[in-house]
């Protein structure tokens, strides 16, 4: 989906994101989501990391899980927690303005799930990779990681054609907030470095949005 | 063939000096540093990076290159893009940590309006020093053991820089002018010439007349002056060649006006001495709690302007050159007492804690409002 470049556009005003996104991917954002979130059960112990205005950690309360969701965005925090006690989810779920860089704070194997939506792409390549190493060490052994992100086409052709598309709409992008995005090259291979195996990976037609379930491999398996 | 790298990098910036220019975050080591090596951090702007890293050869450092989103040090921090965290981010995952064996970091003076000293020393034990504000001084600062002279500390506006800025402006004008070509070829060169050498003008003579840019009524001015200046030379000119026509007149006083008001349009906002003009901040002043203020000093560090000055035998603060300020907000981000906050003219407060949290947006408004009455 090449039109994600202008959601730097919506960041900029925080309490116009959501309905921006939905427009923005014609609901398809949202529906990955919903597909994501159903991998977590009633009781389980999830880590939403970029949280946003809280589009995955409210559907992960909702299923009854107990969430940290943490974010940089102070004001994208500030939505989040309006609307976690508008649903009734405050219970469930804490919100912290913290970075990525401080999760070695996090105890080890104390989450069923970690999960990250469009947020792994904000991150420079060091910032990634100690991403992923902290996220595997705090995960328990067998949990799993969900992801939602626009990455970079692994074919020629499909990268040309997704080019087409993106550079006008990031040229648009970057006159009005001066800011772009960076889709993630060779995520897959990123995770499976980290010591992850990918369970399923559902790609958009152009290959630019991918929903990937990663999982942490059991103590026993070599 | 680096002198060469160097030219060209610069040269290309400042034509896009109004667009970002990420560049790769984490780690560069300059020369062969080693455990008590200084550490000094920057945004990832591509020229700044270029400019920081070229100022400080011959030294033995590392740099580390933090996410502004390609946005340079100044803006980045104040518009809410180079924050705490990034910084935290960049000293955690770079792997500086093992690097050296201190734990002292050198900011630009700059980025004190977005970066917390105290937030940063909390999450990760690193001491924040505050470093001069233009790169070219950072040999001199190392050199005094990280302590930076007052001169090092104040922004200016000199000739060489309004010159960048001219050509910052003019550039992408003169590329939007290209435009014509498709119904006035013929006009494009007068045109693309009349925007370099207008802005060449506004930037170079902005010494005589900045300070009545300070009301409405002189950002108002300076435009229709520029214009009248434009329009009684060509008459002038026209006249004694004896070729003034209406057509020709009607013509390049429209497209001159149109050039001067877009040249003007953000002119303070361009400039490191005042606040855009499109920002509601510039309405606002510093205010002093004398009951509060401690005397610690660190507004009188980074503040760019040189407005505070502070008694440390007394241990008082006094907003010497208010006039001066340009409403960056620094000293109120970084007052350990909170003992600075902004006030409005019709005596608003806005409190130090909503100043460090919420940024100013491009349009000039920290969102609190907004996010508050949603």
């Amino acid at each position: 989906m090449s039109t994600f470049v202008l959601m730097r556009i919506l960041e900029s005003a925080p309490q116009r994101y959501d309905m921006g996104v939905r427009l923005l991917t014609l609901g398809r954002v949202q529906r990955a989501y919903d597909r994501l979130a159903s991998y977590i059960h009633p009781g389980q112990r999830v880590l939403d990391i970029g949280c946003g205005t809280g589009a995955l950690a409210l559907r992960a309360a909702q299923r009854g899980a107990s969430v940290k969701a943490i974010d940089v965005n102070p004001q994208m925090l500030e939505i989040a927690v309006r609307r976690a006690r508008d649903t009734g989810l405050a219970e469930r779920i804490e919100l912290v303005e913290m970075t990525v860089a401080e999760l070695d704070a996090e105890r080890s194997e104390s989450y069923d799930v970690a999960m990250s939506g469009l947020c792994l792409s904000e991150l420079g390549d060091d910032e990634l990779a100690y991403t992923l190493k902290q996220l595997v060490r705090i995960l328990r052994p067998g949990g799993l990681l969900l992801v939602a992100d626009e990455v970079r086409p692994q074919s020629l052709v499909t990268r040309v054609l997704h080019s087409l598309v993106r550079i006008p709409l990031a040229i648009l992008t970057f006159v009005i907030c001066q800011q772009t995005t960076r889709p993630i090259a060779g995520l897959r291979d990123k995770l499976t470095h980290a010591g992850l195996s990918i369970v399923s990976a559902n790609s958009s037609r152009l290959g630019s949005f991918v929903e990937l379930v990663a999982r942490k491999p059991d103590k026993t398996t070599p | 063939m680096s002198y060469l790298h160097y030219a060209w990098i610069n040269i290309l910036q400042t034509l896009f000096r109004v667009l970002p220019f990420p560049c790769r975050t984490g780690l560069i080591k300059i020369g062969f540093p080693g455990r008590d090596s200084p550490v000094l951090l920057t945004c990832n702007f591509r020229l700044t990076v270029e400019r920081v890293t070229r100022a400080i050869q011959g030294i033995d450092a590392y740099l580390l290159v933090a996410n502004s989103r390609g946005i340079n040090v100044w803006c980045a921090a104040t518009g809410g893009l180079l924050t705490n965290h990034d910084v935290i981010a960049v000293l955690k995952t770079s792997g500086i940590e093992d690097l050296v064996d201190h734990r002292q970091l050198i900011l630009p003076q700059l980025a004190a309006t977005g970066i917390e000293g105290e937030v940063v020393h909390r999450k990760t034990g690193w001491t924040v020093v505050w470093g001069p504000v233009r790169a070219s001084a950072i040999p001199a600062f190392l050199k005094a053991g990280s302590q930076a002279a007052e001169r090092m500390r104040s922004i200016d506006f000199p000739w060489p820089q309004r010159l960048e800025m001219a050509v910052a402006w003019a550039f992408p004008i003169s590329l939007l002018a290209l435009l014509l070509f498709l119904f006035w070829p013929q006009g494009v060169p007068a045109v693309v010439t009349l925007v370099w050498a207008l802005s060449a003008l506004i930037f170079l003579s902005f010494p005589l007349y900045h300070e009545r840019l300070r009301t409405t009524g002189g950002r108002i001015a300076l435009p229709l002056l520029l214009w009248l200046l434009f329009m009684a030379a060509l008459l002038g000119v026209t006249i004694y060649v004896g070729s003034l026509s209406w057509p020709l007149a009607i013509r390049w006083s429209a497209i001159s006006l149109i050039v001067a008001v877009v040249l003007t349009v953000d002119l303070m906002g361009s400039t490191p001495v005042y606040k855009g003009g499109f920002q509601e901040d510039r309405l606002l002043h510093i205010a002093l709690d004398g009951e509060l203020c401690t005397g610690v000093g660190l507004c009188e560090q980074v503040c760019p302007r040189d407005v505070l000055e502070v008694d440390y035998r007394q241990r008082v603060t006094t907003v010497a050159k208010a006039d001066d300020c340009v409403q960056c907000g620094a000293c109120i981000v970084q007052c350990p007492c909170d003992a600075l906050h902004f006030r409005s003219t019709t005596g608003a407060v806005v409190p130090p804690d909503t100043v460090r949290r919420f940024k100013v947006n491009l349009l000039g408004r920290r969102l609190v409002a907004s996010a508050r009455a949603a």
